[in-house]
């Protein structure tokens, strides 16, 4: 997009300039450059695709459930290999694919969308990503070997203790619990610097994007919640390995412990996967109605309401075990009152496709779906939230089928909407619109043909869990229902992948731009150069693109022969000061084997948590030493002390 | 066409066991099943009045030439979307103190004096003792609890091993048994009747195959229920049933089973002494037959397997004879 | 097509800023949050667990000592001093300064981290007793990670400054490493009161 013209104008940089920015940001070749990546977009890439492809092994999983229940006293799977795979299921969805994909895709975005060259602490990430890896591997391989959870993703006491849980399986849970929450908090915090600290000059926090608002908010709930279950798979691993008494009863303890510091983490952790989500709905409608969003300040104290109150609704996981009523008057009052600002986004999203001109593009028909997906979902919830109904439904199928509305209509389909929607930036391709809108209808019946039928047969008395059930309970007919809804679900997910698959092979040229959308990632080419942008721009409303001026004022004056960023002020992102970002580095991955080390280890011997950590003190000292990629002789901040 | 489907449902859900939320045979379960009928309601309309303003939304806006900005349209909107919010607080405000009522009324069921039983729960069946206030007319069994009529029933569980969960749903919503606690609940069956309950929280193996029954009778039946339950096991009547007799306390059973009356006592698995007496085998998992027995003696594992009972080696006139004393034991 | 483009000159702005003008500083404090809300849910498991019980510690545990644990809480206070000299000498960006108090500083911590193995005795009782046990063992050692990376921070940090390959850019790095040193002592002061005299008071 040369425009030599403009070149001449002052500070902006020339052709030699441009080279140099070139090499600075360039990673380093071949697969060691792999190993080596610390471009935000390169780590969100496959951070992405391996939450995809443990998207696809839970999927997979759930299908093999679902077969298994099509009929009673089916025998494809035994008790023992059922609750392995019901546990891996939850156990992938949750904590493989639920969080770290919203993760993902903020490290992708996020830097873009604020104007900004890499993500705050561009190391960090690479050894976030490498942690969570190793994580994944760590919980199939012991599925492939036989030493796969097998007490639930929620793993309650004194099922899952040492006593009535032998063997390494609870343990290869806890530490993959361990990995990918260490993952999530590191990357809570370098998104949540980022956005602070990161803006693109002019973007004051009122002109923050809303997807923006979206995840500032929910890597504060990551920082409070993760702790919880951190410390509890701790505990359980101290309990299950050293002898300490934290849940047995018989000394003292408490399984109620484990499932207070559980749920605590466990209700945040919806929302950590559902707020992000109404981020994506919040960008994608204003484009696809092409209108601005009304009512974008309450939208905002909605999102940060929303996290609050996440915090203050666990105990409505608990409502049979026989807390007393003034708690559970509590927190149905909360659990209730939470709909209320989720209210206010349906209706504030309503209003404006009402008041704009919608075109019903798949990122458009995703975010319809979910929409009416999401209500039914909610509107259970309410249901559950109520102490005596929950008494019923608790631990039936009526609770599965509340969850997977919520989880698929709430998190799922604006994620797929977000595919659509930002697939052509990444990777500078479109989708077909004709598969795309095949995957939107199969996956929007199928989920109902699935879940619907579960409503009734937990009416009916089908608890969770079970790995089969006798044929006088007349459950058979509506289960196969669902098996068969199950497979319509697959049908979708395998559309959705030829799409993706035929569009990288040929797929129409995106451009910068293709949806006319306004937040700053559309302001450079599909994908972005190593830099993001060439001229870090400078914002000058709330709809960057559409808001600015003809003269689209940009940065001047930075440095082009080291990574360097712009820091800004928090609250009005007035330019304070450069920063230089290190380059590529192999220490990430070094320091991530350490603590695969430590903790694989620690399932095995309490001395894996010496040794570890001595294996940890070089990989650090390789981060600390590692110096940055600097072409050119040194600059004053460079200079020796 | 929802409706319909539920209607189907529903229906089925009659047929068969009476496994149900929303078939009440006690004012418990009723007041549950009142208050789910409002939650459905409730839900369905506001589900469809959302649904309804989104397609009405969109319909609308792809008729424009132009978006709709400007103040005069953010006053319309507001108010509506004002209204919207105000009409959900209403809607959730109602259903809190419904709540509360409901909630209030449950916790309120208790009564000195109601009959007690104490259910224990283990892996992967259901201890039933009556606290009757005169010691020497305790009782204890396994899997089927029977209950007068009309009667309230007071109710205390612990678990011997890990968390399981008493659910009949005809009766009452659920309550957990938590090891290191004891729980305690109210219930009243108004009517006879069989009544089904499962274990609804997930305690290993076989969590699937530990079901329960609830079965309510008049009070004269069950007062002689009781009393026929509290009697020793009937002396073996011939010699086949003698021969069981030695079978069942010369091999392995006597190390979990008590059937008293005999020096089998031992309290790690269910109480024999009334077996014959019981519709199911194995918590809900087999009807009690003399076929379906034969089947469980020789290798539970083959139908639950994970099940704490070991397969017992019988000679088949063993296995013949055996049978025969069990199902002596009315 | 305009050929005037405006530009926003920030060729000007500071390379090397102090506290929460810095990236790190976040960083530090985002991991802050983070360990003390963990210490923090740990004290409140060791109350829930205290409702289980008559007595605190329970059965014949006696209570924890006092006389380890108040020395190494007044040292690991006191490491406060050095690491205050080291924030206000690396904002003056003097080497000697920084040098000299990270070196005290990283000795006292080595010590506190020693000592805390004595503080762990001093609670009279193992581990795997009961849940009181578990559950003052958990306070305790999980501050004690906390200490162990505290020990790493500034002792690397002395090595970097004494080696001389320190650049400019590392100054705020040591400024820091004060505030973590401020938040971990002063953490540690109601955890101490809650392990070693809550059994005497509750």
């Amino acid at each position: 997009m040369a425009r030599t013209e403009e070149h001449v104008a002052a500070g902006l940089l020339d052709a030699g300039e441009r080279e140099e920015m070139e090499r600075t940001w360039r990673g380093q070749p071949g697969f060691w450059g792999w190993l080596t990546a610390t471009d935000h977009k390169s780590v969100a890439k496959r951070y992405i695709l391996t939450t995809f492809l443990f998207f696809l092994l839970g999927g997979l999983e759930a299908l093999t459930l679902r077969l298994q229940l099509a009929r009673p006293e089916n025998g494809l799977l035994d008790p023992d290999q059922y609750n392995q795979f019901f546990t891996m299921h939850g156990t992938t969805m949750m904590f493989l694919f639920g969080v770290p994909v919203q993760l993902a895709m903020a490290i992708y975005l996020v830097p873009l969308m604020v104007g900004t060259r890499n993500i705050s602490f561009p190391r960090l990430n690479a050894f976030g990503y490498w942690v969570y890896l190793i994580g994944g591997l760590l919980l199939y391989s012991g599925f492939a070997l036989n030493t796969g959870p097998d007490a639930g993703w929620f793993n309650y006491v004194p099922l899952s203790g040492p006593q009535y849980s032998p063997g390494k399986r609870i343990d290869v849970w806890a530490q993959t619990v361990t990995f990918t929450e260490i993952a999530a908090l590191v990357a809570a915090v370098e998104l949540i610097v980022t956005i602070l600290k990161q803006r693109a000059p002019g973007m004051s926090l009122n002109r923050l994007p809303l997807y923006v608002w979206s995840i500032l908010v929910t890597c504060f709930v990551i920082l409070f919640a993760m702790p919880s279950v951190a410390l509890a798979s701790l505990m359980l691993a101290f309990d299950r390995l050293v002898g300490t008494h934290f849940f047995n009863p018989a000394e003292g303890g408490d399984p109620l412990l484990w499932q207070h510091l559980f749920w605590f983490f466990g209700h945040p952790e919806v929302y950590i996967m559902f707020i992000p989500a109404t981020g994506f709905v919040s960008e994608i409608i204003p484009v696809f109605a092409r209108r601005k969003m009304f009512g974008h300040t309450a939208l905002v104290l909605a999102l940060v309401a929303t996290g609050f109150m996440s915090f203050g609704l666990w105990v409505h996981h608990m409502f049979t075990t026989g807390i007393p009523q003034l708690g559970q008057s509590f927190f149905t009052a909360a659990s209730l009152m939470i709909a209320i600002p989720n209210g206010v986004q349906v209706f504030c999203w309503i209003a404006t496709l009402w008041a704009g001109r919608p075109r019903l593009d798949t990122p458009l028909l995703f975010v319809l779906g979910f929409i009416v997906l999401f209500t039914l979902g909610g509107i259970t919830g309410v249901m559950v939230a109520s102490v005596p109904f929950d008494q019923q439904a608790h631990d039936t199928h009526f609770i599965v089928a509340h969850l997977h509305y919520v989880q698929i209509g709430a998190f799922v389909f604006p994620l797929f909407g977000a595919f659509y929607y930002w697939f052509p930036k990444i990777t500078g391709r479109m989708l077909s619109e004709a598969l795309g809108k095949w995957n939107f209808w199969l996956f929007f019946t199928g989920v109902n043909v699935t879940f619907f039928p579960l409503h009734f047969l937990g009416l009916m008395g089908m608890t969770r869990r079970v790995y089969t059930y006798l044929p006088e309970t007349g459950w058979g007919p509506l289960n196969l229902v669902a098996t068969v809804g199950a497979f319509m679900i697959a049908a979708s997910i395998l559309v959705f992948l030829v799409n993706v698959f035929r569009s990288l092979r040929g797929g129409a040229p995106a451009g910068d731009d293709p949806w006319g959308a306004h937040t700053l990632e559309w302001g450079t080419s599909s994908p972005p150069p190593s830099y993001n942008f060439l001229h870090i721009p400078v914002v000058q409303g709330l709809y960057a693109l559409w808001e600015r001026t003809a003269d689209r004022p940009v940065v001047a004056g930075m440095g082009t022969r080291r990574r360097e960023i712009l820091l800004t002020t928090v609250m009005d992102a007035e330019p304070d000061a450069r920063y230089a970002h290190p380059g590529p580095s192999i220490a990430p991955l070094l320091a991530a084997l350490a603590v695969g080390v430590t903790f694989i280890g620690g399932i095995f011997t309490p001395w894996a948590f010496v040794v570890g950590p001595l294996l940890l003190f070089p990989a650090l000292l390789v981060w600390m030493a590692t110096q940055d990629e600097q072409p050119g002789p040194p600059t004053p901040a460079e200079e020796p002390a | 066409m929802r409706a319909a489907a539920a209607g189907t449902a529903l229906l089925l859900a009659g047929c068969g066991r009476e496994l149900s939320s929303v078939n009440p045979a006690g004012p418990q379960a009723e007041r549950i099943s009142d208050l789910t009928w409002y939650l459905t309601a409730t839900g369905t309309a506001v589900f469809l009045a959302v649904t309804g303003f989104l397609l009405y939304a969109v319909w609308r806006g792809r008729r424009r030439a132009e978006s709709a900005a400007g103040p005069a349209a953010e006053r319309t909107l507001t108010r509506w979307v004002a209204g919207s919010v105000a009409a959900t607080v209403v809607i959730l405000l109602a259903t809190l103190v419904y709540n509360f009522y409901v909630g209030r009324s449950l916790a309120d069921f208790a009564e000195p004096g109601a009959l007690t039983v104490r259910v224990t729960g283990h892996q992967w069946w259901w201890e039933v003792q009556y606290q009757d206030p005169v010691y020497s007319r305790r009782l204890t069994t396994a899997n089927e609890i029977h209950v007068p009529v009309g009667r309230r029933i007071r109710l205390e569980v612990q678990s011997a091993d890990v968390i399981h969960s008493f659910w009949a749903p005809n009766l009452h919503g659920k309550l957990d048994l938590i090891p290191g606690y004891g729980g305690t609940t109210y219930f009243r069956a108004d009517r006879p009747g069989v009544y089904h309950g499962r274990c609804a929280e997930f305690c290993g193996l076989q969590h699937a195959k530990m079901d329960f029954l609830v079965i309510a009778d008049p009070p004269e039946r069950f007062a002689a229920w009781y009393d026929q339950q509290l009697r020793a096991a009937a002396p073996p009547a011939d010699s086949v049933q003698q021969k069981g007799q030695q079978v069942f306390l010369g091999k392995g059973c006597v190390m979990c089973h008590t059937i008293r009356g005999t020096p089998a006592n031992s309290r790690v698995g269910p109480d024999l002494t009334h077996l014959a007496s019981r519709r199911t085998l194995a918590a809900g998992s087999l009807p009690n037959t003399r076929g379906h027995l034969a089947g469980w003696v020789v290798d539970p594992q083959k139908i639950k397997p994970g099940a704490r009972m070991p397969p017992n080696q019988l000679a088949s006139d063993e296995l013949h004879a055996l049978l025969g004393y069990l199902q002596s034991l009315k | 097509m305009s050929a005037q483009r405006s530009v926003l000159d920030v060729s000007e702005l500071p390379k090397v800023v102090f506290g929460h003008r810095s990236l790190l500083w976040w960083g530090t404090v985002g991991f802050m949050v983070i360990e003390g809300f963990t210490v923090l849910l740990m004290v409140a498991s060791y109350f829930y667990l205290r409702l289980n019980e008559y007595e605190w510690p329970p059965g014949r545990t006696p209570d924890p000592d006092l006389l380890i644990p108040t020395l190494n809480t007044v040292l690991l206070l006191a490491v406060i001093v050095p690491m205050r000299m080291v924030d206000k000498a690396a904002k003056r960006f003097d080497r000697a300064g920084v040098v000299r108090g990270l070196l005290i500083a990283t000795a006292m911590t080595v010590v506190v981290a020693v000592l805390r193995w004595w503080e762990l005795l001093a609670l009279n009782v193992r581990w795997d007793a009961h849940a009181y046990a578990s559950a003052a063992w958990g306070v305790v050692v999980l501050h004690a990670t906390l200490v162990l990376v505290d020990v790493f921070e500034t002792g690397t940090l002395a090595a970097l400054f004494l080696s001389g390959k320190a650049k400019r850019k590392h100054f705020p790095d040591a400024s820091d490493a004060a505030d973590y040193q401020y938040f971990l002592s002063l953490a540690w002061v109601p955890l101490y009161f809650i392990v070693y005299w809550g059994p005497r008071l509750l």
